[in-house]
């Protein structure tokens, strides 16, 4: 049974999913048990897989490899394995997955469809973290793509279906880009080992040698193809309208987990299987940050729509997260990770309370709102939660993650002699604290609003409360105890920043 | 059994009254104001066993006690834990006596409150915890942590009438306003500070205070390091004790209830950042220009906002700028006293056995605590009676509400410095030691530090003039409109704290004959570095005191400051609008507006933040999703015109295919005949 | 015996003549017509070469076309017969269905 562990926990959702799929017409109310059961199960062996994980040990543990595809000229595994880095992502997704389908227990459009929709996404997200194999990576990470353009594109805003076929084809031409870059690395491999059979297994393509000029160009694909998906800056602009039309679920999903895919790639593809590449691209990767951590706090500051507004704190954020991977250390990759692990916490209750915002008061345009507090006072509670949460108070996780980022970005801008560039980090989070706070003086403080009627708003439901309350602790949690999920990464992050210390 | 082993539990106590009261604090009387009480009471019986041990030298000073927080890399290992010297213990103990006083205050004050108290208590109890364990904090990291969730609870708490105000819509969006304004102006300090901890931490391997302040790990670090940490560090300082030029939020704080204002002015938030100072000053000494910077913003800030105190009609407002001006003394002082030392330092003489600096600055902070404590309840108890905050409408209100007027004017000779009075002792001791550095000789520094002396005398006048005016407009001469409706004495709740208060202010000065100054010293380099009272006796410290000319002038000057206030409100024959062209002379309007700081503040948000936001999110929908949106439009266009091909008429088709036949031939002679073929 | 030239230009100008038909001729039926012109076009040459080089498959495949255009023949015209009775024209101009 150990040895199946990590396959149980990929494929529960995905028979979740199918039985959901049956649940059609009159039995499309029970779709939701289904789910609940379905998210609960991979909860549950994350746990186990979680505390049954040897740190002492470290490294890659449940290992499971298999043969899938094999000719003279391929090879294909399917090898799945987890070290800290993953689990902590195996564990945000199968927890988010897990409270997203609590959150959305009233759902009544074609819920069976919509949670069997979340479930097999659920399959692709967790395949994503626990693959070693770059084909498997590959496939699960357009697995995860193809549930969300439907989840927009059938339960969205209204202008879904533009925003779901902006999503689905950006991203997609980004992974197709990524996937030159790992054929290039298999083919690569090949070259260099001096056979004709392609293997895309991690273990034979890192550490292969690459030559440095095919390193900064593969890094270049594989970049381009995970800084669409986190998104950065220049090529961040199907987030916005993808979070807007998504339905809450969609975009807790996609700004908690799927966001993280692209971080996750970099710091496991790039960084480990191409260090000279990463140091030759790490001025561009720091300014890329930093343009979006600025960018992205100034645009939250300009919007109306309080889930564009979340939407563009997200890049804000995923910035901050490469500004501390860019920095190639050790701590910074440990602090970008663990960032990236708190904005999936953090993140989930924003979009939840804006769907909240949406669902109950039929607006989440800012200045038709006021005064909430006085009449959604719970409601008012989690926003100010996570807005405070969002914008680094420390105590909570946020706070951890961006000291440790900003910390780890003195030292290497310091060490580079340019450390006038930590203002601007500073800046963000004042402009961060600025735009958090001016949203909340307009739409829970003041007087109540009389631009909306707000005579039959009820405050936030029993199962929306549940799974806010849920994150919110998970968020207290890690904000006072961040060593719980900081030990874990760090030994991963250290081993990859021996890796790029080695060719500095 | 040490009760210092549990001194731990000091912060916690508050924190587990904050949860109780969150979760079940409706269900009990008061919203949880008795849980709150008793919990701070606890707190603060704690702290004074504590800070027994601690001053009686059963438990050797600093007390660290440390458990790992967070182990970034190995060898960088982030603790939490215990650091209690005297200070912290002096900070714990009036912090947690004031907030106990203030909790039984509230009682009375918030009574009519409803369901709100229930958040009130919730609030001010994680308020408590805050500032208690961010005295105790063994690093400058958890120092943050508190640091910040203290900046939280005063956002919380000057925002609690952010909606539903008493007074209407209008009052709740200024208390919304103000309390992002507060959250805000201090995060910008907060961002500095946080600068300087990354400053240390790169530069140390460590934020420990016993590392940071070990002078073999000070002599390893550049010493232009140290100085820009230091100033970062300070940065936090102006930020949260609201110095020049981050001050504007704590005028616009007043928004929130008075008895908020009284826990943030006498016994948390502003506090901390003269603790801050005085926490790190071994790290500020290594630079006289660190130094010298400090105690000039200090002073500046002491005349600066004493200046707005004079003309002000609003009760808490005048409070406000006096809390700025006194916090600028307590700046001052450290500044003078850090000065002092780094001076020394410099010249590599490591005895200086006469800087009273710190010791004044300290126990000013503590003598503050009580007078302003005592103020804001006291105005609080007008408030609550007139139910206005504006002077021109009170008056004469001494007959209705003897206690309150009778405590205010305790607190008032305590704070215009009139001699016996607790404010006088520090404020002497401060002039002083300010002066002590003017006559050191140390060149051009010793001009700024005389300088630094005549503003905080000319404050020191101002002081006595504003709480006069403030004392005599509210409790003297005429009643005014708002205080015929005043229904006599506030509550017993509210009452019998400004009696305890008054007591505290009348007296604590005396400490300064009984110890203080030996206990709050400043042990440096192992004790070969002392500065401070270390070693005074009682005759000597009135010595200093009492033989010093200069202590006369300033016991002149805040007798004459009291006597024109006197003739000005009570007596009324000077009549106070002819020096001002009756409140049409631009000095005059200068100072109603604040020196135009707030218009600044303003116009940094709305002439640059939001225009460069909108600029962005112009940018981004045009140019950049422009671009995205362009790439696809040209594609989908492009097809457009090629799918005009597909006529749909059989014979256009035909003719494609026999003109492609055509083009095929055509190009197969054309191959053939330039390679040379057929 | 007629030189192969003879047969191969009356394919040629029977060819032209057919695709000058389908190009321009406004009638669907014409169009078939013409098309089957074009494919006796292409019969004779077969023929001709058939009897020029002495092998008989060119013949064979003659027959194998001529059946073959026969079977499409009565497609094509069950196809027209078909558009004349829904849009009541023959006429190819009218006819444009599979429009962009």
């Amino acid at each position: 049974m150990a040895d199946m562990m990590l396959s149980l926990l990929l494929f529960t959702p995905l028979v979740g999913a199918i039985l959901a799929l049956f649940m059609a017409g009159e039995k499309s109310k029970y779709a939701r048990w289904v789910a609940l059961i379905f998210s609960v199960i991979p909860l549950a062996i994350s746990l186990v897989v979680l505390t049954s994980y040897d740190m002492v040990a470290g490294g890659t543990q449940f290992l499971e490899q298999y043969t899938w595809i094999e000719t003279a000229f391929l090879k294909m595994q399917y090898i799945l394995g987890v070290d800290g880095l993953s689990l902590i992502m195996v564990f945000l997704t199968s927890i988010l997955v897990f409270l997203v389908v609590l959150f959305s227990w009233e759902e009544k459009e074609r819920p069976n469809f919509f949670f069997a929709l979340i479930l097999g996404m659920e399959t692709g997200l967790l395949g994503v973290f626990m693959a070693a194999d770059y084909f498997l990576f590959f496939i699960f990470w357009e697995v995860a793509l193809i549930p969300m353009y439907f989840l927009i594109n059938i339960w969205g805003g209204p202008r879904r279906h533009y925003a779901a076929i902006k999503f689905f084809i950006y991203t997609h031409v980004a992974s197709l880009i990524m996937l030159i870059g790992i054929f290039a690395m298999a083919f690569g491999a090949a070259s260099i080992l001096g056979v004709s059979q392609l293997n895309f297994a991690f273990d034979t393509i890192s550490g292969v040698g690459f030559s440095s000029t095919f390193q900064i160009l593969v890094f270049g694909l594989l970049f381009f193809g995970f800084a669409v998906k986190m998104p950065m800056v220049p090529f961040h602009t199907w987030l916005p309208d993808a979070h807007v039309e998504a339905p809450t679920a969609g975009s807790v999903l996609l700004a908690g987990v799927m966001l993280k895919m692209g971080s996750y790639g970099l710091i496991r593809i790039c960084l480990d299987a191409l260090p000279d590449g990463a140091v030759a691209w790490q001025i561009p990767m720091i300014i890329i940050a930093l343009v979006s951590i600025i960018y992205g706090a100034l645009a939250c500051i300009a919007q109306r729509d309080l889930k564009k507004m979340v939407a563009f704190s997200s890049i804000n954020h995923m910035g901050m997260v490469l500004l501390g991977v860019a920095t190639l250390s050790d701590v910074g990759i440990a602090a970008g990770a663990f960032l990236m692990f708190a904005h999936g916490l953090i993140t989930a209750v924003l979009f939840m309370v804006c769907g909240i915002t949406g669902h109950n008061l039929g607006t989440r345009q800012i200045p038709l709102l006021g005064g909430l507090a006085a009449k959604m006072p719970n409601y008012a509670a989690f926003m100010m939660f996570g807005f405070m949460a969002s914008l680094g108070l420390p105590g909570l996780v946020g706070f951890v993650g961006e000291f440790t980022v900003l910390s780890s970005f003195y030292d290497w801008a310091l060490a580079e002699g340019m450390v006038w560039l930590i203002i601007l980090g500073l800046l963000s989070l004042l402009l961060t604290a600025g735009y958090y706070l001016w949203a909340m003086q307009r739409s829970i403080f003041g007087p109540l609003t009389d631009r909306i009627d707000t005579s039959k708003v009820n405050d936030v439901n029993i199962f929306e409360g549940i799974s806010l309350a849920a994150l919110c602790g998970l968020i207290a949690l890690f904000g006072i105890f961040p060593a719980l999920a900081w030990d874990l990464i760090f030994p991963v992050a250290s081993d990859i920043a021996a890796v790029l210390v080695g060719v500095i | 059994m040490l009760f210092i082993d549990y001194a731990w539990l000091i912060p916690i106590i508050p924190l587990a009254a904050f949860l109780i009261i969150g979760f079940f604090g409706h269900k009990t009387p008061e919203g949880g104001g008795y849980i709150a009480i008793i919990a701070a009471a606890v707190s603060f019986v704690l702290s004074a066993l504590v800070g027994y041990e601690i001053l009686s030298g059963t438990v050797a000073a600093p007390y660290v006690n440390d458990i790992v927080w967070l182990e970034m890399s190995p060898g960088v290992v982030l603790n939490f834990g215990l650091y209690i010297d005297n200070l912290s213990v002096l900070m714990l103990i009036f912090s947690s006596l004031i907030s106990t006083l203030i909790f039984i205050y509230s009682i009375g004050y918030m009574h009519d409150q409803g369901e709100r108290k229930r958040r009130y208590y919730t609030e001010v109890s994680l308020f408590l915890t805050a500032m208690l364990g961010l005295v105790i904090s063994s690093n400058f990291l958890e120092m943050f942590i508190f640091w910040e969730i203290v900046g939280l609870c005063s956002y919380l708490l000057i925002g609690f009438w952010g909606f539903k105000h008493p007074k209407g819509e209008k009052a709740s969006i200024a208390a919304a306003s103000a309390a992002k304004k507060a959250f805000l102006v201090t995060r910008m300090g907060d961002v500095s500070l946080l600068a300087g901890l990354f400053v240390l931490l790169n530069a140390f391997g460590s934020l420990d205070f016993v590392s940071l302040f070990d002078p073999a790990n000070i002599a390893a670090v550049d010493n232009s390091t140290l100085a820009l940490g230091s100033l970062l560090i300070f940065g936090g300082v102006i930020g949260k004790s609201a110095q020049f030029p981050l001050h504007d939020w704590l005028p616009d704080a007043m928004e929130g209830p008075t008895t908020v204002s009284a826990l943030i002015h006498a016994a948390t938030m502003v506090k901390a950042g003269v603790y801050l100072t005085a926490r790190s000053l071994p790290l500020f000494v290594q630079s006289t220009d660190v130094t010298l910077f400090v105690a000039v913003i200090g002073g500046f800030t002491a005349f600066y906002a004493a200046t707005m105190a004079l003309n002000n009609m609003n009760i808490k407002r005048v409070l406000a700028y006096s809390t700025l001006s006194q916090l600028g003394y307590m700046v001052l002082a450290l500044g003078a006293a850090g000065y002092m030392m780094a001076a020394s330092l410099a010249a590599g003489d490591v005895e200086v056995d006469h800087a009273m600096g710190y010791t004044a600055g300290t126990f000013h902070m503590m003598n503050h605590a009580f007078f302003k404590a005592l103020l804001f309840l006291g105005a609080g108890s007008v408030i609550h009676a007139v139910g206005t905050e504006d002077m021109r409408q009170m008056g004469g209100l001494r007959k209705r509400m003897s206690i309150t007027s009778i405590t205010m004017l305790i607190a008032t000779l305590a704070i215009a410095g009139i001699p016996l009075f607790s404010g006088f002792w520090s404020k002497d001791l401060i002039l002083e030691s300010v002066l002590h550095v003017a006559e050191g000789g140390h060149g051009a520094a010793s001009a700024v530090f005389l300088i630094l002396f005549v503003l905080a005398l000319v404050t020191a006048f101002m002081t006595a003039f504003y709480m006069f005016r403030l004392w005599y407009m509210t409790f003297g001469g005429e009643e005014g409109e708002a205080s015929k409706h005043c229904h006599g004495e506030s509550p017993r709740s509210m009452t019998y704290p400004l009696v305890i208060l008054s007591g505290f202010a009348a007296l604590s000065g005396f400490l300064i004959l009984f110890g203080f100054a030996d206990a709050l010293t400043f042990n440096f380099v192992d004790g070969a570095f002392v500065v401070g009272g270390h070693g005074l006796s009682m005759i000597e410290v009135l010595e200093d005191i009492f033989l010093n000319p200069f202590a006369y002038v300033s016991i002149a000057l805040a007798v004459l400051g009291f006597y024109i206030a006197y003739r000005m409100y009570e007596v009324r024959d000077i009549e106070p609008g002819r020096y001002n062209q009756y409140g049409e002379s631009s000095l005059y309007k200068l100072l109603q507006k604040r020196y135009y700081f707030p218009e600044f503040y303003n116009a940094l948000a709305l002439k640059l933040a939001y225009p460069a936001a909108m600029a962005v999110e112009q940018v981004d929908r045009k140019a950049v999703d422009g671009t995205v949106d362009g790439i696809a439009n040209s594609i989908t266009g492009g097809s457009q015109m090629l799918r005009r091909i597909q006529t749909g008429f059989v014979q256009t088709y035909a003719a494609f295919v026999v003109g492609g036949v055509l083009l095929v031939i055509v190009l197969i002679y054309l191959i053939g005949y330039l390679t040379g073929g057929l | 015996m007629i030189p192969i030239e003879m047969f191969l230009g009356l394919s040629a100008i029977l060819f032209a003549v057919g695709a000058f038909g389908v190009l321009t001729k406004k009638n669907g039926l014409v169009v078939l017509m013409c098309i089957e012109m074009m494919l006796n076009a292409a019969n004779i040459n077969l023929v001709a070469f058939s009897a020029f080089f002495n092998d008989v498959v060119g013949q064979i495949f003659v027959i194998m076309t001529i059946t073959v255009a026969a079977a499409e023949v009565a497609v094509g015209i069950a196809i027209l017969l078909n558009l004349y009775k829904t849009s009541g024209t023959t006429d190819l101009e009218d006819i444009n269905l599979l429009r962009w």
